[in-house]
């Protein structure tokens, strides 16, 4: 277990999180009538499910090319080699634009009162934010069991650590409230 | 009521058909929300605010109570 990478750890805790949220989902989802639409026509979907799909979408990928590029050259070289960190902190600050953007347009129109923001994307975009604590939780656990796991015998975690628990809580507070908007969506 | 679950039915799609056949875009413009809402509306999956249903109520010139009724489920 020791040898594990705590980048692994991460991974693999995210995922366990990923299943686990997902049976929660289902268990708690409401039994609603089913939706009925004509032959050939889809749920229109709201300006809000747009906006935060594409987000989802473009935080999720640009946070995965940011891990990726951790992993496949490794915490060393992500420290010592300014190209390799700085490409990772160019992906992860990509994702964090596309969050302003995303901000910025939510609260342009919550500004407005001509219906592009209704009261039922209101309601969604108030319950999404409960995504985001259980999702922090199993990433700081996920980061103490692997760190711990990892450096147990020297007792000392390299400074890089901090730098990469910083980043991965903040992309993960971001996608989970992306994530907790689309999830709004399917189960109301 | 024994404290069974409610709903709250409503004749919103008849209302609408009735008005010269709306759609239910047209309806969602004028209620100021958006067509999906309008679509959650009609299928009784969705429990509108005051606020939307008196303005729904105000474009049909129906009183509220007579558009939507509580339903025992």
């Amino acid at each position: 277990m020791s040898h594990m990478s705590p980048i692994l750890w991460i991974i693999v805790a995210l995922a366990v999180a990923g299943g686990l949220l997902y049976v929660a989902v289902r268990r708690t989802q409401r039994h609603l009538p089913p939706l009925t639409l004509p032959q050939g026509e889809k749920l229109p979907k709201t300006a809000l499910q747009r906006l935060a799909e594409t987000s989802f979408i473009a935080v999720a990928t640009l946070s995965a090319a940011a891990a990726t590029i951790v992993v496949f050259f490794g915490v060393e070289a992500f420290w010592d080699r300014d190209a390799v960190r700085l490409s990772a902190t160019g992906f992860v600050l990509a994702a964090l634009a596309v969050f302003t953007y995303y901000s910025l347009r939510v609260a342009a129109w919550s500004a407005r009162d001509d219906g592009k923001l209704d009261e039922r994307d209101r309601a969604i975009l108030a319950s999404a934010p409960a995504a985001q604590a259980p999702a922090l939780m199993v990433t700081l656990a996920a980061w103490m069991i692997g760190l711990t796991e990892s450096f147990h015998t020297t007792a000392e975690v390299p400074t890089v650590f901090l730098y990469l628990i910083f980043w991965s809580c903040t992309m993960v507070t971001v996608a989970s409230l992306l994530a907790g908007i689309v999830v709004g969506y399917r189960r109301s | 009521m024994t404290g069974e679950r409610a709903t709250l039915a409503n004749s919103i799609r008849k209302l609408r058909l009735e008005h010269g056949d709306m759609t239910q875009q047209e309806l969602a413009d004028r209620a100021k929300c958006s067509r999906q809402t309008i679509i959650m509306l009609e299928q009784e999956r969705y429990v509108p605010s005051l606020v939307l249903a008196m303005r729904i109520a105000r474009i049909f010139r129906t009183p509220v109570e007579k558009i939507f009724t509580l339903r025992d489920i």
